[in-house]
């Protein structure tokens, strides 16, 4: 399989990992990423998984790496789509992507993406901005 | 001869089936998922909690989830195991399953007992929501979409109106929708 484009629209990369992805496909997808935000300043990244059937532990770790390294450069991480046996390959092999936003599909996605974009601007910081509705957190409270 | 065999392998293939049957029900029965708003699922766990059921249980939360296009899933324990380390594992792993597809998971239902035993255990559950009954779990997902249930103008005097038990609840919730439409 051929390697994983990283496409711009926006503030936001989208990336669409593949079933069969080879590790090397997974580490070039790192490396493209965390060019292009180098690149473009991008704001955030969209990883959908939603074509991936079946998870190792070497992707599990690389989506955990992608979002610690888009958080260095200034960028929120949502992964989108992920299938059930995927979620529960990753949570038995302990892999729980914390730190990392998760969203049933990509459209969720790029919308809570813009949200937490739009929480950075915001001149106090939200307190406890969690991967649901940080824009509503302060009408609540 | 050989008829009567056959008819006697005939009877025990029945009985395995119904056997398999039953079990398949018992098993469908132990693991229900509901829906109890537009993206609000309900878990409730009845009875013991082990490796096993905890995987069934993942796997048709998970599915629902997708399902339904949730975003919130409320795990209640009132009617559960008691919780220890064990229990606790497991829970932990479907919250953190949910989680990758999501969703935000409170779980309801604990007891002062409960909260005792797993502070005693250290037990780590800061990363998770928790909440004393399925009520206030429900009032912690409509704050988290937004939605508000408030009274009708239009209802009956509560605690006056004959019915008032009944019908107040079920004009409340119908109300919500409207009033959530932010």
């Amino acid at each position: 399989m051929a390697r994983v484009p990283v496409i711009r629209i926006g503030d936001v990369l989208v990336a669409t990992a593949h079933e069969g992805l080879r590790d090397a496909d997974a580490l070039a997808l790192q490396s493209d990423l965390h060019q292009a935000l180098e690149r473009t300043g991008a704001r955030g990244v969209l990883i959908d998984v939603s074509g991936v059937e079946t998870v190792d532990s070497f992707l599990g770790r690389m989506l955990s790496e992608i979002a610690a390294g888009a958080r260095l450069l200034g960028a929120h991480t949502v992964v989108a789509g992920m299938q059930p046996p995927v979620a529960i390959t990753l949570v038995e092999l302990g892999l729980e992507l914390k730190g990392i936003h998760t969203t049933l599909t990509p459209e969720k996605g790029m919308a809570l993406l813009h949200r937490l974009i739009a929480g950075d601007d915001r001149p106090q910081p939200i307190e406890q901005l969690t991967p649901a509705g940080a824009s509503r957190a302060r009408r609540i409270a | 001869m050989s008829r009567e065999h056959s008819h006697q392998d005939q009877n025990r293939l029945d009985a395995a089936a119904l056997v398999e049957e039953q079990r398949r029900t018992i098993r469908e029965l132990q693991t229900p998922v509901i829906q109890v708003w537009e993206g609000i699922l309900a878990l409730p766990i009845v009875g013991t909690l082990d490796t096993a059921r905890t995987q069934e249980m993942n796997e048709s939360l998970l599915q629902k989830i997708v399902d339904t296009g949730s975003e919130y899933v409320i795990i209640d324990i009132t009617a559960g195991p008691v919780v220890d380390t064990a229990v606790a594992k497991h829970l932990l792993e479907t919250v953190a399953a949910a989680r990758l597809l999501g969703a935000e998971v409170v779980i309801v239902g604990l007891s002062s007992r409960t909260a005792m035993t797993l502070v005693h255990l250290g037990v780590d559950l800061s990363g998770v929501v928790t909440r004393t009954t399925l009520a206030k779990g429900l009032a912690w997902a409509f704050a988290r979409m937004g939605l508000e249930v408030v009274p009708r103008a239009d209802g009956p005097v509560r605690g006056i109106a004959p019915g008032a038990v009944s019908g107040a609840p079920a004009s409340a919730g119908q109300s919500a929708p409207s009033a959530g439409a932010i």
